[in-house]
């Protein structure tokens, strides 16, 4: 809205060099830790949509896995050729994966006559049976969902260019395999999303969402039709975890019908608790830290006093992982309302912290505008 | 439709607004029972009445929060009660609370952009993609936000979160805020309670210099006495939700039922103004 032209030189300077680290990053890092980075690539996406929701808008939504699989699971079936006992529509990749997301905002519009009339946490009540739907579906509707032992996930191919393994290719001596080609899909997938958002939250309907969740009355008596605004941001939401939700089938390579359980929406609470309610960087930040600090513990479980290697009895380090976020909520909660990135904004001075001085209201008349005659 | 953007002070005579035989029941208390008056076009009308009396009530008819139980509200052809708040609020009517209502951690100049929801049209994928329309929607309405918050004072704080600003303040946000509605009718809900002598001064004079400079109807809701009696053109005056006189405010203040009314309050509840 209002650019300072010296605060949107800084601004591109620090995302430029943020987009250079990211670009540099495949060919430095293993695929451990290129595949833990784009699960939290694909984590953000999530974690932005259900900022928009419970953040920005005070709706809490316990559903959002729910369109994960909607997306996961819609990728796939438009994606892949119908094979034995599996049924398919073999479109071409990008087209399946925009269809992906647009089934999700689809599902999330049916889902939206409730979404709207329903406020903060009844709405979370109500979207725990999307869960139980979910599971239900993705466990039984075989043809579609390859039932419990889900389904292979098609690469993704753009303009011939194919997110695989094969064929091969090596840029500067660093061999691109399925990873480093993904890394940059989910990059540029997290950096249009992100984008999107901040103009979603910066702008008109941004300010009609927090004022929703500051003070619903007001807001419809500024002229903001609510249970309107409530349903189109969960339809929006929804398409953020649909766009997740492909970026994740895409990584894993397969989908696993039981990763998309109450555990998953709850992970996805916890990161925008984490990192920040109601803002891009927040969801961001929480996504980074609950997708990393599971990969984290597992890497180096043996060095850790109490964390013991997966499958030896005593504390796995996904439990481990479970049971420092599950801590760091209740810290947060307690004692640092603003998530991470409000702490990192407490510990840097902002340079508009101080409180102008009173104007003092030389006496202005305001002339009407033409809007005053409609 | 902001293409002619342009102040033009010709701002048409906003219509009357009539409040007809309105009764409003809460499980077994009756908020206003059968009351009724008429704001003129461009006058300032007082609603006054000792605590619990209905006023606010009224206030949440007449914006839609609350549905009337009976009766008719029109403002010029529309009949207000059949309408959600947002569809009130597209005719221009406009309010204040009487408990501040606004966004604490969103700066002033976002919660006075919020006034300009419904003179805006920029929807999720245009804010999203930022389009050349969403962008030139914003500078313009931003142009006239900061018209309004410097003619309400506000000019120095735009940036400022509303949490971080003392009360006064505050309420001057929300003023603000109903006024970059560019309402024809504005709702004012006790605007100066809770203020010292210097700032209920600044507000009055502000009530008056919105009065004179836009021609809009005010109704207004205050148990600063002294206030009422200079600004106001009419006084409707509620006791129990009744509405028990009406009339020019020198006539009301001498009626012999308001005395009765307010001094049998003033020995209940030390808020009501002598
Ligand atoms: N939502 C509600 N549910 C039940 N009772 C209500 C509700 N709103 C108002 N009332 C009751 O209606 C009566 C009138 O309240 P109202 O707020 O209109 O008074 P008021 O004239 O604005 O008083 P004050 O000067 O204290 O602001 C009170 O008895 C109040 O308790
Ligand atoms: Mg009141």
């Amino acid at each position: 809205m209002s650019d300072k032209p010296g605060g949107s030189v800084r601004i591109l300077l620090r995302s430029a060099v943020l987009v250079a680290a990211a670009v540099a990053v495949p060919f430095y890092l293993e695929g451990f830790w290129l595949q833990a980075g784009l699960f939290a690539m694909s984590a953000a996406v999530g974690a932005i949509g259900i900022n928009l929701l419970t953040g920005a808008t005070g709706q809490l939504s316990m559903g959002h896995a729910f369109f994960l699989a909607a997306g996961a699971y819609s990728y796939v079936y438009f994606a892949s050729d119908p094979g034995p006992g599996l049924a398919g529509l073999g479109l071409p990749t990008p087209v399946a994966a925009v269809l992906a997301v647009l089934t999700a905002g689809v599902a999330g519009g049916v889902f939206s006559p409730i979404a709207g009339r329903l406020k903060g946490a009844y709405l979370g009540i109500a979207t725990l049976a999307l869960i139980f739907l979910g599971q239900h579906l993705l466990f039984n509707a075989g043809p579609v969902t390859g039932g419990y032992n889900g389904r292979p996930v098609p690469p993704m191919e753009l303009f011939g260019f194919a997110f695989a393994d094969s064929p091969a290719l090596v840029v500067a001596q660093v061999p691109f395999g399925a990873l480093e080609r993904l890394w940059f899909l989910g990059l540029a997938a997290l950096v249009c999303a992100a984008l999107f958002a901040r103009g979603v939250l910066t702008g008109r309907p941004g300010r009609a969402m927090n004022t929703i969740r500051d003070h619903e009355i007001a807001a419809g008596v500024m002229g903001v039709p609510v249970a309107r605004y409530r349903a189109g941001v969960f339809v929006l939401s929804s398409m953020y975890g649909g766009l997740a939700g492909v970026l994740l089938a895409l990584v894993f390579q397969r989908t696993v019908p039981e990763y998309f359980g109450i555990l998953l929406s709850l992970d996805y609470l916890a990161m925008i608790v984490i990192g920040g309610l109601g803002s891009v960087a927040g969801a961001v930040i929480g996504a980074v830290f609950i997708s990393l600090l599971p990969q984290l513990l597992t890497r180096y479980s043996d060095a850790l006093p109490l964390v013991a290697e997966p499958g030896s009895g005593g504390v796995s380090p996904a439990e481990a992982a479970r049971i420092l976020y599950g801590a760091a909520v209740v810290v947060i909660v307690l004692f640092l309302p603003g998530g991470l990135l409000g702490l990192a904004g407490r510990l840097r001075p902002s340079p508009n912290r101080r409180i102008a001085s009173a104007s003092t209201a030389e006496k202005a008349s305001l002339r009407p505008s033409p809007e005053t005659r409609n | 439709m902001s293409d002619t953007y342009q102040p033009d002070g010709m701002a048409g005579s906003p219509p009357r607004l009539e409040v007809r035989d309105v009764t409003v029941r809460f499980a077994g208390l009756t908020a206003l029972d059968a009351i009724g008056f008429t704001v003129e076009p461009g006058s300032v009308h007082a609603v006054i009445g000792p605590n619990g009396a209905g006023k606010s009530t009224c206030f949440n008819v007449l914006s839609g929060v609350y549905r009337a139980t009976a009766g008719s509200v029109r403002f010029g052809e529309a009949e207000l009660t059949a309408l959600a708040p947002h569809r009130i609020a597209a005719l221009g009517v406009a309010r204040t609370f009487q408990n501040i209502a606004l966004s604490p951690r969103l700066s002033v100049r976002d919660n006075l952009m919020l006034g300009r929801h419904r003179l805006t049209r920029a929807g999720f994928v245009a804010a999203g993609l930022r389009l050349p329309s969403a962008r030139r929607e914003a500078r313009l309405h931003g142009e006239r936000v900061n018209e309004i918050a410097a003619f309400v004072g506000l000019a120095g704080r735009l940036a400022t979160p509303v949490g971080l600003l003392p009360y006064g303040v505050q309420k001057r946000v929300e003023l603000a805020r109903a006024l970059c509605m560019e309402p024809r009718l504005l709702l004012l809900d006790e605007p100066v309670a809770g203020m010292n002598g210097g700032e209920r001064r600044e507000m009055a004079e502000l009530v008056v210099a919105v009065r004179e400079s836009l021609g809009i109807s005010i109704l207004l809701v205050e148990h600063d006495m002294g206030m009422v009696m200079r600004l106001a053109d009419t006084v409707t005056v509620l006791d129990f939700g009744r509405r028990i006189a009406g009339g020019p405010p020198a006539e009301v203040q001498d009626d012999p039922e308001v005395i009765r009314a307010y001094l049998g309050a003033a020995s209940g509840s030390g808020e009501a103004a002598p």
